[in-house]
């Protein structure tokens, strides 16, 4: 997908890692794709970053050397909205977990490629500038989800979902292209007494799933993320 | 022991010698009496010491305010006493702790003989100076020659009185030097005139009897033959280490019995003494358990095991025989011991016997061929301080008892005599007397034989109602009743001594097998621990622990019934059990102030721990303890059972380690630099060469390198596993997971490098959740489609497909590749295995299948291989997992 916007109003991403071989190649790509490359090589430099330039968009590595990543995350959020994507190792899902419950809009597993991360971040930023809009109807294939009239269509014809699908369903739609770590979704749907239920969430996403993928077995609207949660595809 | 050649020097006294090298030197200044100068003359020798530059130390010297004496510590230096503080009561003592940490080459102790304040760690302080021998610190002290525990009785009688204070003679024949310090007697009484020596006023009396010239002169033979005979000693020693044949007592082999009587500790130091008289000849106290009599009381099991005790201390060895017949056992004994003395004591109750001519003397005269018996008699000076016998328990039931019979025999013959006449009515009581005996035993009996003559001779014999007796029969009656009682009550009252005793021993037997059965099930060394402690508290009827070593540190390891931490004192008396190898705190000579009692536990390669029992409730009867120590040696082999498995355990373990590192490490070579080079390669080709090349040309490298990438990554990933399942260091985050979810996320996973196979999904509509961590199992499947899609053509299909049994979820993952060979199905599994030409280029180092099951594994589930499946190809693997509980369908 080409630029964002025109060249002077170019979004600007803050990268804050340690390692200059990830600058070395984010730096070009984020430019290539249309963004202006801020860099911090550490947590603190990281944070006056965020600070002093306050950028559209961070990227952070939750492994750096002078400070915890998942507390540069926490202190960031403190006085920082913008859309943070944290980068982590794939064998480190509590981590995971962890930055998305402090703050973390979605994570890129290391090692990566970069079509990824981009796509990561054009849905952060994307949500970022959704917030307050009106309630559109959210599309997937033939799906679409009225969350005015809560009402679930499938090639025209409205499919029966009972209260708490839709609820789970609705959720995962308006935060789409965003994980939801079980915990999010099960407090949100089920209150804080039921976080840890993961099973009631297997049965109701296994029901939706039913009743709305070409090929339940192979899903390509609601994925996934295993050990952390869900994410919602959306057209 | 002579040696068949004469020159040869004899091995023991060698090692004697050797052991004694590393050990401090011991000098001991004898003197017969106090005031002779010991304490000075050892003072003016330790200044020369110091003059010469030796490190002396004065450890303790009482110099009780005599100046000259006093005047003699100056410019030395002086261990400050230690105070002590007992009840209330703070005496200051010999700091031994510091003197040991401060190790001089030469440290003085005064009054060897001394009993240290309660609370110390050792009563005596002749203990205190084996530590520090052992410890390497040469020691001077002082003594006097009544002190000898062996002269305690003739010390008694010549002076009539009894010293408290005692040194075993083991201590004394233990010192490199004795240096007599001798003064006449005449001499000495003018120093006792002249003040300068110290005697408290209280006791002034009393030594002025003792200071008697004849007394002195007793003593100062006494301590003239003691010092002398020790210089024998020391040249016998010197002698034998030299290979000299010499004139010590090779033949002669001493044997003393002893028995639970008040003699028992005199016939102990009769028998040293005679050892002494044959330069030193081996002696044995020896002990005959008769199997066909009844458990000796308290008091005599007591005396019995303070005199096998004090032969102990006295440098003798003791035995425990059991027999029936006394002569037989002795006589066996000896025979194959070649005892030649026999030492045994005549005591006063025994005369009936030796009226008889069945005097155990009498016996074993004729009996013993070849061996000389001694009989020594019971001093009748010998004021052995009885303690007060303990009152007995008068069993009111028991006489009760027996005055129901007679009450009940008074009733029948009442109720014969009216409707009979003239019956024998003796015959009626004598059945009382008879019952009451076989019932209740002597005691009672006798009461009731009294109780039934005196009522049958007032109710029924004439002149009725009175106890006068008419004929001679009567008195003849009297006697008959006696005469049952005595035999019905004794028999009786053997029967069931005799019965207790079987049952004691029943019961002693049954523990010591029901122990090692425990024992024998417990795994692992902290369940033979506490299996330990379980069945010590049990048989010592009071709580119990054992400390095992725990990094070298001895440490509560299992308690009964509940493991307790141990104060600092009986801690310090379990550790000196460690560290000697030794019995330790109550009852014993080592810290005896503590509460609890701390044996070694000595398996057969080496020490495996300690067992502690608290004090107090454990009869002091030897029975009991010896099922205790009993049980403690099956304990400590239990334990060093426990611990040879972990350690066979512990080796296993390494040698997989081993094996699995040099894979490792032939796999990282390979693995990792056959991706490496590509990358390398390619990306300098492009460098160097891109600028000609086509687009084409350029993105198939540009490709290459990726794939390179990726296939390093997966590799990376894979020992990382690998290193998670190895190291233990796996996690499991088990939670609720649909097992269509993670099939899902892994086929997603490895969609591109499909190419042109098919990857095909069955799925049930309906499947029940298990408890997984999906991560992990996302992996172990990810690991099987790869290898699938690394022995696949392609084209060729791989099937994932989910079902459920009756309790399991199954996944089953198909290829059409090769297959397997039969013979190698097993090993599918193992590490670093790979066949040898996969199909794809891109496979790992057959850690992948490995991974897989140890993570599968790990969760609980099986793993398994199937091939060929058709047609002599393909491979099948199936995942199963035990199902979780059924869906909660009312949440739907």
């Amino acid at each position: 997908m080409s630029a964002a916007k025109t060249p002077g109003m170019r979004q600007r991403i803050l990268i804050i890692d340690d390692e200059p071989q990830i600058h070395r190649f984010l730096g070009p790509a984020l430019d290539a794709a249309g963004y202006e490359p801020l860099r911090a090589d550490s947590g603190q430099e990281g944070l006056r970053g965020v600070a002093l330039w306050s950028p559209d968009a961070v990227v952070l590595d939750l492994g750096l050397p002078d400070m915890d990543g998942k507390a540069v995350l926490e202190k960031a959020r403190a006085f920082y909205e913008g859309p943070i994507v944290i980068l982590s190792a794939r064998d480190r899902e509590a981590e995971k977990i962890q930055a998305l419950d402090l703050g973390a809009n979605d994570y890129v597993e290391k090692p990566f490629g970069v079509g990824e991360l981009l796509a990561r971040l054009r849905v952060a930023l994307r949500q970022r500038g959704q917030a307050q809009g009106p309630l559109v109807p959210i599309r997937a294939g033939a799906v679409e989800i009225d969350l005015e009239k809560h009402l679930v269509t499938r090639g025209g014809a409205v499919v029966k979902v009972s209260p708490r699908e839709y609820d789970v369903l609705a959720r995962l739609a308006q935060a789409r292209g965003k994980v939801l770590t079980h915990k999010d979704l099960l407090t949100a749907v089920w209150g804080p007494a039921h976080a840890h239920d993961t099973q009631y969430l297997r049965v109701f996403v296994g029901q939706l799933r039913q009743k709305l993928e070409d090929d339940p077995s192979t899903p390509t609207m609601i994925l996934t993320e295993p050990g952390i949660g869900y994410r919602f595809i959306g057209d | 022991m002579p040696a068949d050649d004469p020159k040869r020097p004899d091995p023991e006294a060698l090692l004697a010698a050797a052991a004694k090298a590393s050990r401090g030197r011991l000098k001991v200044f004898l003197g017969m009496a106090p005031g002779v100068g010991k304490t000075y003359e050892m003072l003016r020798a330790a200044r020369r010491r110091k003059a010469d530059g030796q490190d002396v130390l004065i450890g303790l010297v009482e110099t009780h305010g005599r100046r000259e004496t006093e005047s003699l510590l100056r410019g030395m230096d002086v261990l400050p006493r230690k105070p002590i503080d007992h009840r209330g009561h703070v005496m200051m003592e010999f700091d031994l702790d510091t003197a040991l940490a401060r190790k001089p080459a030469l440290l003085l102790v005064d009054e060897y003989a001394h009993s240290n304040a309660p609370g110390s760690r050792h009563p005596k302080r002749w203990q205190d100076v084996e530590e520090l021998l052992a410890a390497g610190i040469d020691v001077w002290t002082t003594l006097n020659v009544q002190h000898l525990e062996s002269l305690v009785d003739v010390v008694q009688r010549i002076t009539g009185a009894r010293q408290r204070e005692t040194v075993p003679d083991s201590a004394l024949s233990r010192a490199d030097a004795i240096e007599l310090i001798d003064i006449t007697p005449d001499e000495l009484r003018e120093r006792l005139t002249e003040g300068k020596v110290y005697v408290p006023e209280t006791a002034r009396l009393a030594s002025e009897n003792f200071f008697k010239v004849e007394n002195l002169t007793a003593l100062r033979e006494l301590a003239l033959r003691r010092a002398a005979q020790t210089v024998d000693d020391q040249l016998v020693a010197a002698m034998r280490e030299k290979g000299v044949e010499g004139p010590w007592a090779a033949g002669e082999r001493i044997l003393v019995l002893v028995g639970g009587d008040a003699m028992a500790s005199g016939l102990v130091r009769a028998g040293r003494r005679l050892s002494d008289m044959m330069m030193d000849a081996p002696w044995t106290a020896a002990h005959v358990d008769r199997l066909d009599q009844p458990a000796k009381g308290a008091a005599a099991a007591a005396r019995l095991r303070d005199a096998l005790k004090l032969a102990e201390q006295l440098g003798g060895s003791t035995v425990v025989l059991s027999g029936a017949d006394i002569v037989a056992t002795v006589m066996a004994y000896a025979r194959r011991n070649n005892v030649t003395q026999i030492v045994i004591g005549k005591s006063a109750d025994s005369r009936w016997r030796e009226l008889l001519g069945r005097s155990l003397a009498a016996a074993l005269l004729r009996e013993a061929r070849g061996a000389a018996i001694h009989v020594v008699t019971e001093a009748t000076h010998e004021a052995v301080v009885e303690a007060p016998a303990r009152r007995r328990i008068v069993d009111w039931t028991a006489y009760l008892l027996a005055a129901g019979c007679v009450a009940a025999a008074t009733v029948v013959a009442w109720g014969l005599d009216v409707a009979f006449d003239r019956v024998d009515l003796g015959m009626i009581f004598l059945a009382a007397v008879l019952a009451a005996g076989v019932l209740r035993g002597l005691r009672p009996a006798l009461a009731a034989a009294t109780v039934a003559f005196l009522v049958y001779n007032y109710m029924f014999l004439e002149p009725r109602h009175s106890f006068a007796i008419g004929t001679p029969t009567d008195f003849l009656t009297l006697i008959v009743f006696w005469a049952v009682a005595l035999a019905a009550g004794g028999l009786a009252g053997r029967v069931r001594d005799q019965g207790r005793d079987a049952q004691r021993r029943a019961s002693a037997v049954s523990a010591l097998l029901a122990a090692s059965r425990t024992f024998s099930a417990a795994a692992g060394r902290e369940a033979a621990a506490k299996a330990l402690a379980e069945q010590t508290a049990a048989a010592a009827g009071a709580k119990a622990v054992v400390l095992l070593p725990v990094h070298g540190e001895l440490q509560p390891t299992a308690g009964a019934p509940a493991l307790e931490d141990l104060d600092a004192a009986p801690m310090a008396a379990a550790r000196w059990a460690w560290e000697k190898g030794e019995a330790a705190g109550f009852g014993t000579g080592t810290l005896p102030q503590t509460r609890w009692t701390f044996w070694p536990l000595e398996g057969v390669r080496s020490r495996a721990g300690v067992a502690g029992v608290e004090a107090g409730a454990m009869v002091a009867g030897s029975e009991d303890e010896r099922l205790l120590l009993a049980l403690l040696e099956q304990g400590a082999v239990a334990l060093e059972r426990a611990e040879l498995a972990t350690e066979a355990v512990e080796t296993e373990t390494l040698r997989r380690a081993d094996r699995f590192r040099s894979a490792l490490l032939n796999s990282i070579s390979h693995d990792l630099r056959t991706p490496l080079s590509t990358v390398l390669g390619a990306s300098s080709t492009l460098l160097d060469y891109g600028k000609g090349m086509t687009t084409a040309v350029r993105d198939d490298l540009l490709l290459s390198i990726r794939e390179e990438a990726e296939r390093l990554n997966r590799y990376v990933g894979n020992l990382l596993d690998m290193t998670r399942l190895e190291g233990g260091a796996l996690r499991l985050r088990t939670d609720w997971t649909d097992v269509r979810d993670v099939l899902g996320a892994a086929a997603e996973r490895v969609s591109r490098r499909l190419e042109s196979r098919v990857l095909a999904r069955d799925f049930p509509v309906e499947l029940s959740l298990v408890r997984a961590d999906s991560s992990l199992l996302e992996q172990a499947v990810v690991n099987i489609l790869e290898n699938a899609i690394a022995y696949s053509q392609d084209g060729a299909r791989i099937e994932m497909a989910a079902y459920e049994d009756r309790s399991n979820v199954v996944i089953s993952i198909e290829d059409e590749g090769r297959g397997i060979p039969t013979a190698e199905l097993e090993q599918v599994f193992e590490k670093f295995r790979r066949m040898e030409e996969p199909t794809d280029r891109h496979q790992g180092a057959g850690l992948g299948l490995s991974i897989s099951k140890g993570f599968v594994d790990a969760m609980g589930g099986r793993i398994a291989a199937a091939s060929p499946i058709h047609d002599g190809k393909g491979t099948r693997i199936l995942i199963s997992l035990p199902k979780a509980i059924a869906t909660p369908h009312h949440l739907l």
